[in-house]
């Protein structure tokens, strides 16, 4: 069996499905362009950066400058912090509600909102065609995030048709940064294409819908793209931040912790505690999938990180990854409850997209990693040092532990 | 008039779209059907599907690759390249999903196979491919299997001179995927004044594509990685290139694929 091929500094192996490529030095593409963090000139790309956005300030405060797509988790508030504190400028923050929200993440983008005195516009689809499409996702191609995907690319791209706002600022390139699809130096901005390939899986709205399916066109047309003489006609442009800032989420984090009031919460299929606390599942049913399909989970994508940051050696990132990745996940409950499904059920969708190349049937219903399962190899994890991320919340944040399916903000 | 072409090409490495950097380096981009649809809205003239690592692996042409571009249904022409090393292979990749077959090494491996791919499809679906270089003022061929360099042979002009080939695609392979560092002299240096060229390889400016095609004996400016840095990129070009006769820019209306 062809176990594939992984790259000697991090824990990624050509097998990720974005695609890596893996060099003559054994080094993969993402270790080889998170070189030039430590090789740019910062200051230069951020005079850069202002530049290329010089153009779209509004000199009589008619409108806004730019759109920035937030959630109450990710590096939204760093990128709000660039955006209006650095850059000086008005965005109207865009968000859509992907109806797994954490209390936590609630206010988190409560406190976005007030802190950085934003405007805000949210996005609420109405649940039961999200409903629709998330068991349709599930069934074809184990995807139950699918919706959120396709939900935070989409509709701040749909507001700025609609509000003649050309400039969308995002925060990382995820490819540039997991598996270095791109320089820092190509400036690779917003496409259709990364969206569909990527962010996507490969499926647009409409290549959801089917003559064997209830799904119809009703229930995905919030996510479809505008087409490309709307995007013309506005001029419609995204910007990545990261090509422009050397980007470290975990320092960036912590410098909103402290500054900012941001607040974080510990997962137990990861160590960092910053990413994706506004989300019941990301971390749970949906990282489980990941490992399912792609032989490895959320968790090693941290891992790489701090490996190529410098901050964590490989051997010990691999006892972390070893740990978290056997982690059962958290809050199926939750989830079956909210699509209406036993978990019995879910478990059998779960199964039916099990990859071969990682998972082997042992008896009915029972699954063995083949090996090649990053951090699931033979030898149980070691002692695991701490890594040192802070935790100053917790998903529920008082509340219950329940979906806010809309939330209204929280003080403090 | 006619018009001059753009190309978009996609460079596919272990069954992935890659950009390409002096055929040395790569770095990942996607699923190759997926760029292949997006050049198609943009309204590409053609696209060239090159599988680069086929023929040094003996794998023949990615048929699994050329079966899923042709159930994406492209209205713009595909070329295939990469792993063509007979008649019989050349004939299923037109069956496949290709309009025309690029051959590269096979030109330099058995000459005698291309006139046979040529006779059997016809000149017009046969471009050879040339990875060339200017050195002490001649032309140099760089076999990508091995990574040497060596003359341009005699036996492969000839195939060019006797019609074998509609249109050499000449390839700075130096400079691939290097910003605006086309070396146009590979265009007046090549041997043939006959054949119609397509210029590839660091092609990114405006300006240079203007001037390549220019050329007269340039049909067609091919572009690569450049293509994959920014929304509207193909049309972006055509905007860009006033005066020159290439078709205008077109912008599809939502719902399209």
């Amino acid at each position: 069996m062809n176990r594939g091929l992984a790259c000697r500094r991090c824990l990624y192996t050509d097998r990720h499905p974005l695609g890596l490529t893996i060099d003559e030095e054994g080094i993969c593409s993402g270790c080889r362009i998170h070189e030039e963090k430590d090789r740019f000139d910062w200051s230069a790309r951020w005079r850069r950066l202002e530049e290329l956005v010089a153009p779209y300030r509004i000199r009589d405060a008619s409108t806004y400058d730019c759109i920035v797509p937030v959630s109450g988790a990710g590096d939204s508030h760093f990128v709000v912090h660039l955006v209006k504190e650095r850059l000086g400028m008005n965005p109207l923050l865009v968000s859509y509600n992907k109806l797994f929200n954490t209390p936590l993440g609630i206010r988190n983008l409560a406190n976005l909102r007030i802190r950085f005195n934003c405007d805000l516009l949210l996005q609420h689809v109405n649940p039961v065609s999200v409903k629709k499409i998330t068991r349709a996702t599930l069934r074809q191609f184990g995807s139950m995030y699918w919706h959120c995907l396709a939900g935070q690319t989409v509709f701040p791209v749909q507001t700025a048709v609609r509000y003649r706002i050309p400039l969308i600022l995002w925060g990382a390139h995820q490819g540039l940064e997991q598996v270095g699809m791109f320089s820092h130096e190509h400036e690779v901005e917003m496409t259709r294409r990364y969206r569909k390939d990527h962010d996507l899986m490969g499926r647009e709205a409409d290549d959801l819908l089917s003559i064997f399916d209830t799904l119809n066109e009703g229930d995905i047309w919030q996510f479809r793209y505008p087409g490309d003489d709307e995007l013309h006609a506005v001029g419609v442009r995204g910007i990545y931040l990261g090509n422009f800032v050397r980007w470290d989420p975990r320092r960036q984090h912590e410098q909103m912790i402290d500054t900012h009031g941001y607040r974080s919460a510990r997962f137990e299929r990861t160590f960092d505690t910053y990413d994706h606390v506004d989300c019941w599942n990301y971390m749970g049913i949906h990282d489980h999938l990941k490992l399912v399909k792609h032989g490895y989970s959320r968790v090693t994508d941290h891992a790489c990180r701090e490996i190529r940051h410098g901050r964590m050696t490989r051997e010990q990132a691999l006892r972390l990854v070893g740990e978290c990745s056997r982690a059962e996940p958290a809050h199926v409950d939750l989830f079956c409850d909210w699509l209406g499904i036993d978990r019995r059920a879910l478990q059998f969708i779960v199964d039916c997209h099990r990859n071969p190349e990682f998972w082997e049937e042992t008896e009915p219903g029972r699954w063995a990693p083949r090996g090649n399962v990053t951090g699931l190899g033979a030898d149980a994890p070691g002692p695991t040092d701490n890594p040192g991320f802070r935790v100053n919340g917790e998903l529920e944040f008082g509340a219950e532990r329940r979906y806010v399916t809309v939330g209204k903000g929280y003080p403090g | 008039m006619l018009k001059k072409r753009l190309v978009g090409v996609i460079t596919v490495r272990g069954g992935w779209a890659v950009q390409s950097f002096g055929y040395r380096r790569w770095l990942p981009l996607g699923r190759p059907e997926v760029l292949a649809q997006n050049l198609d809205r943009w309204g590409v003239d053609e696209i060239l599907v090159q599988a680069v690592d086929r023929s040094a692996s003996r794998a023949g042409p990615d048929f699994e690759l050329l079966d899923r571009l042709g159930r994406i249904g492209l209205s713009s022409p595909l070329i295939y390249g990469g792993g063509i090393a007979s008649v019989s292979d050349a004939a299923r990749v037109v069956q496949s999903a290709a309009d025309r077959v690029v051959v590269d090494a096979l030109m330099h491996d058995d000459a005698e196979e291309v006139r046979r791919i040529s006779g059997h499809l016809g000149a017009q679906a046969v471009i050879g491919a040339l990875p060339l270089a200017v050195h002490e003022g001649g032309l140099r061929w760089l076999d990508h299997r091995t990574g040497r360099e060596g003359e341009l042979r005699p036996a492969i002009v000839e195939l060019f001179r006797l019609g074998i080939a509609s249109e050499a695609l000449v390839i700075d392979w130096r400079h691939e995927g290097s910003a605006g560092a086309f070396d146009e002299r590979l265009l007046e240096s090549f041997p043939v004044p006959e054949v119609p060229l397509i210029a590839f390889g660091g092609l990114s400016e405006a300006r240079q594509i203007r001037s390549v095609l220019g050329s007269a004996r340039v049909a067609a400016a091919a572009i690569g990685n450049f293509l994959n840095y920014s929304e509207h990129a193909v049309q972006r070009y055509r905007q860009q290139l006033a005066g020159v006769p290439v078709r205008p820019a077109t912008f599809s209306s939502a719902g399209q694929p």
